[in-house]
């Protein structure tokens, strides 16, 4: 199978999917319909890996670009697509919605469509509006359920999403001119040109563009201090919206840094781009940690959780050299399925109990065994507890940074994940062991549809937590060596 | 120091003197027309001026040396101010060089700062008001103005205002250039705080409103001429300087003989009555601002000043 | 076009058009009314479309003339009018409550435009390009942005945000028409498009705030806190 019959196939299931559902409007219909698209997509991502070598493919041309890692993170998306359509089918029958259920499966396909091929622009330009497409599209979701709470987050995430990323189209822009002195005033904008003129770049217009791009996209990935719409859209969106923002849209806008991030090492700016990707993670960490011991809603803590892994990407891809990347991506790829699991799993509890306060849910553990085990699981996976993946991947990233530059961001990094640890652990004791008094009996019935992407996603999260395959490894360290040239 | 030269500074202190209530009267015979009024007719001020010299003079009890003091000392330094500026000619003349721009500029507040001291000094509420409220707009527009007089040097690069009118009448592209225009901007909303026009002039004459004449309303006799003329002739010097040293340098007379600078006492008087029009056009498509509202034509004033200083150096 | 073998001519050109747009953006930071800030948008985007089509006369790219046929048509004509028919349909005239007084926040503006002024010509001299238009165009573009920053910060209207949101791309296509005339017509012509996208998207969440949240002011959205 060719390489670019797989992207064709991959990108255009979710855009049929879109037509699909505008055109039949049947409830069950266009579940069907969105599933069918998220199986082709995963089916068609799947052996991208595999499949491609150790040079990037271009295509189109060369406007989109196949490498190691817009692969991995291509399949790290439609991953996260498909168990969030899964999970979907059982989650929106619980809303009673079916009236507008074409609506909203017509705008998942799309933001599905849009994470899977926003890695894979070639052009800084496209790449931006790719990313500013993904906004777009998942405003709208955000803003799916009509109460005030929803339309505050989905205004303020469109509002600070677009105005951080136009920040990151000065840094195109002022990138895009540093270039034109070294390639002449029109060249092609893609990321290997940019690599290949870097070391003639100028430094003191690249750092100044670079910073401005990680200040950017850094505000779509959630980093600190650009982080305050994450929390907001993450919870009052769906639950299966919540997975894919969390677990998708927030890699797609992480590989445009890393990508960035390439081109200024080349550029040889000393210490400053990986320094400042340090201090933003290391920020990201801290104010996860803050929020997460005093939090009161389940989704929330969700999102901060997500703030808090970001800011654990950051320091990865910050502290560099093949384990801090490869820990970087592998974590990336963790964070995702364990995601998606504790969405889901909060998507259950906030149906059943018909709220979103932690104080107000208790005895999760009777009611519902089996959802309830698989929930408490992914918990203690994603404070980065053995035997799960997480636990694998932020030991690379502490290991890889143990240098003497970094050592303190490694010392703050494992105080911050045991302080996370403890009180992401102590909200989830109160759900489960906690007094049962005179709450609020569950009601609803959760379907084997709520359930069975619970089960799909902490299966490979147990086995990747217990085995790091050789093979991956390879690929992965493969990929730190084509973005840091030069370095051992 | 020749004889031609000195009789030309004469000149153009007697121009100053003699002009001056002439503008006055032609700027209120233009906005009563344009409101549809009569007017009292473009030679009011000088019957004005001719009345107060032949009336008595009271001076309060509660009035010190100040009272005296204030009006010659403004009027003093509205006649030397035009020796320093482009009036009639646009060369040197002997003691211009007395002062630059920003030693004009001192002087000219120097005779507002006495006129200041006059209005506290009888006690009356109404002087103090009137003074107090004109110590807060200077507050506001002093610093502009200086940030204006900045953009004129850098502009050309000295601090003479001769050697601005000689850059800007040589140079097209000086005189089209955004640092230029936005210094006309800013001194022309400067121009109009300064002469009490419109946005913060009060048309009705209560007392309350005043800021400028609250100053004055102690004053009878000759003292009040010798005020009036002097506001007069600072607002004759605020266009000249806007005229002929920003906006419209040409026109004035370059050999010096006695028809040149009749010929550019006479342009002087025509481009009086062109930022005339401007300036009655502002004022009756405008209402007065609220006192807290003061600061935003002030503030859009310094705006334009900053812009100008970039303007200036961007090559 | 090299930015220093530009004809006078053109480099001051380049700078009035340059200068006016930023004059453009500081009537919009003073202004209360939200129609003002409107018309002086419209206005900033006309400016820029003739300043496209005055680099792509002076550079010799001839798709910049289509590039400023569509800002004027796109920019100047339809995203206003886009924006005049929600305010059209919102209750409000103008920001009732001020959190910065418009004086003070045009005294803030001139304050961004010197810290832009000293960053530009810090950048441009690494190049050599101190005393040409470059220095003059990042300058406009940097102070743009910080002044968008500005109105999305100190204006709790939600149309106010739009349009400092909208002066933001402003900046960036004023210094990149400048700065980079070469850029790919694909990508300008698509960030064109993208605009218009979001201006639509804008206009059905403030529909949708009015009906929900009962208000456009996002003075009252405080109920998502922690």
């Amino acid at each position: 199978m060719s390489l670019d019959a797989l992207i064709l196939g991959l990108a255009l299931a979710p855009l049929a999917a879109v037509a699909g559902c505008l055109i039949v409007r049947r409830p069950r219909g266009v579940e069907a319909i969105n599933l069918a698209a998220s199986v082709v997509s995963f089916g068609c991502a799947l052996p991208l890996p595999f499949l491609v070598d150790d040079r990037a493919s271009l295509f189109w041309n060369d406007y989109i670009i196949l490498d190691r890692a817009s692969a991995w993170v291509v399949l790290c998306s439609a991953i996260v697509y498909l168990l969030a359509s899964i999970y979907a089918v059982g989650y929106m029958r619980l809303l009673d919605e079916d009236r507008r259920l074409f609506r909203f499966y017509a705008l998942f396909a799309g933001f599905g469509m849009t994470t899977l091929v926003a890695p894979l622009m070639n052009n800084i330009g496209l790449y931006w509006i790719a990313i500013e497409l993904t906004t777009l599209v998942s405003t709208f979701l955000v803003a799916f359920e009509r109460v005030a709470e929803s339309m505050e987050a989905a205004w303020k995430y469109i509002m600070v999403v677009s105005a951080g990323i136009s920040l990151a189209l000065l840094g195109t822009v002022l990138f895009y001119w540093g270039g034109t002195f070294v390639l002449g005033p029109t060249y092609m904008m893609s990321w290997a040109a940019l690599a290949a003129a870097a070391p003639k770049l100028n430094p003191v217009l690249t750092v100044l563009a670079f910073l401005l791009v990680l200040v950017g996209y850094g505000t779509k990935v959630g980093l600190a201090p650009m982080h305050s719409w994450l929390p907001d859209a993450h919870s009052e969106s769906p639950a299966p919206v919540s997975a894919m923002l969390s677990g998708a849209l927030l890699n797609t806008a992480m590989i445009g840094i890393v990508r960035f991030l390439g081109i200024a090492r080349a550029a040889d700016l000393g210490n400053l781009p990986a320094l400042a990707l340090v201090v933003f993670g290391a920020a990201s960490l801290l104010i996860g940690a803050l929020f997460i011991v005093r939090q009161e809603g389940i989704k929330r803590l969700m999102a901060y959780s997500s703030i808090e892994h970001m800011g654990v990407v950051a320091l990865g891809f910050g502290f560099g050299g093949p384990l801090g990347v490869a820990g970087a991506f592998y974590h990336m790829l963790n964070h995702s399925l364990n995601k998606s699991l504790m969405f889901f799993g909060a998507g259950n509890v906030m149906r059943a109990y018909g709220t979103k306060e932690i104080a107000q849910i208790a005895g999760v553990g009777r009611r519902f065994p089996t959802s309830a085990a698989l929930w408490l699981a992914g918990a203690v996976a994603i404070t980065g507890a053995p035997p799960f993946g997480l636990f694998l991947s932020e030991f690379t990233i502490m290991r890889a940074g143990l240098r003497p530059s970094f050592a303190w961001a490694v010392v703050v990094m494992a105080i911050l994940l045991i302080v996370i640890f403890v009180g992401f652990l102590n909200h989830f004791r109160s759900m489960y062991y906690g007094p049962a008094d005179g709450h609020a009996a569950p009601a609803a019935k959760l379907t084997a549809w709520c359930t069975a992407p619970m089960w799909l996603a902490l299966a490979p999260l147990l086995i990747l937590g217990v085995w790091w395959p050789a093979g991956i490894w390879t690929y992965l360290t493969s990929i730190a060596h084509t973005l840091t040239p030069g370095m051992p | 120091m020749s004889a031609r030269n000195v009789l030309l500074q004469i000149a153009q202190v007697l121009t100053v003197l003699i002009v001056a209530p002439l503008i006055q009267g032609i700027i209120v015979q233009f906005e009563e027309r344009v409101q549809r009024a009569q007017g009292p007719g473009i030679f009011q001020p000088y019957r004005d001026l001719w009345k107060l010299f032949h009336k008595q003079l009271v001076v309060p009890q509660t009035a010190s040396w100040l009272f005296w003091l204030a009006p010659i000392v403004a009027f003093t330094c509205m006649l030397t101010v035009p020796i320093l500026i482009p009036v009639l000619t646009n060369f040197p003349l002997p003691e211009s060089d007395m002062g630059d721009i920003l030693g004009g500029g001192l002087i000219l507040t120097l005779g507002s700062f006495m006129i200041v001291l006059a209005g506290l000094d009888t006690s009356s509420a109404y002087g103090g008001i009137g003074s107090s409220r004109a110590v807060m707009v200077s507050i506001l527009a002093e610093p502009t103005l200086i940030l204006v007089f900045v953009g004129i040097t850098l502009l050309a690069k000295s601090m003479l205002p001769f050697v601005v009118n000689h850059l800007l009448v040589s140079s097209w592209a000086v005189y089209w250039s955004p640092a230029h225009l936005f210094l006309v901007a800013a001194f022309f909303i400067l121009l109009l705080v300064e002469t009490d026009r419109m946005p913060i002039h009060s048309s009705t004459h209560i007392e309350v409103y005043m800021i400028e004449e609250g100053r004055i309303l102690e004053y009878s006799g000759p003292l009040l001429a010798l005020l009036k003329w002097a506001s007069a002739m600072k607002q004759f010097i605020l266009y000249t300087i806007f005229c002929n040293v920003l906006l419209l340098p040409w026109w004035l007379s370059i050999q010096g003989t006695a028809i040149g600078a009749f010929g550019a006492a006479l342009a002087l008087i025509a481009k009086f009555i062109f930022v005339a029009c401007f300036v009655v056009f502002v004022e009756t498509a405008q209402s007065r601002l609220r006192f807290y509202r003061y600061q935003e034509p002030l503030a859009a004033s310094f705006v334009f000043a900053v812009l100008a200083i970039i303007g200036t150096q961007l090559g | 076009m090299a930015i220093q073998s530009l004809s006078p001519l053109a480099s001051s050109l380049f700078g009035l058009l340059a200068i006016a747009s930023l004059l453009l953006s500081f009537v919009m930071l003073g202004s209360r009314w939200l129609k003002n800030y409107l018309y002086a948008f419209a206005a900033e985007s006309w400016v820029i479309a003739a300043l496209s089509a005055a680099v792509g006369y002076y550079s010799g790219y001839s798709e910049l003339y289509l590039i400023a046929a569509l800002t004027l048509l796109f920019r100047g004509l339809l995203l206003p009018y886009l924006i005049w028919r929600i305010i059209q349909r919102l209750a409000v005239d103008r920001e009732i409550h001020v959190i910065l007084q418009p004086s003070s926040s045009l005294v803030v503006g001139a304050l961004f435009v010197m810290f832009a002024l000293s960053v530009s010509y810090r950048v441009a001299a690494v190049f050599h390009l101190e005393l040409t238009v470059a220095v003059l165009a990042l300058t406009v573009m940097l102070s743009m942005k910080l002044i968008g920053f500005l109105m999305l910060a100190v204006r709790h209207e939600a149309i106010s945000q739009v349009l400092g949101l909208l002066v933001l791309e402003n900046g960036i296509f004023l210094g990149s028409q400048i700065l980079v005339p070469g850029m790919p017509l694909l990508i300008e012509l698509v960030i064109l498009f993208d605009l218009l996208i979001v201006v639509a998207c804008f206009g059905v969440l403030v529909g949708y705030l009015v009906t929900h949240v009962g208000t456009t002011s996002s003075l009252e959205l405080k109920r998502l806190v922690g």
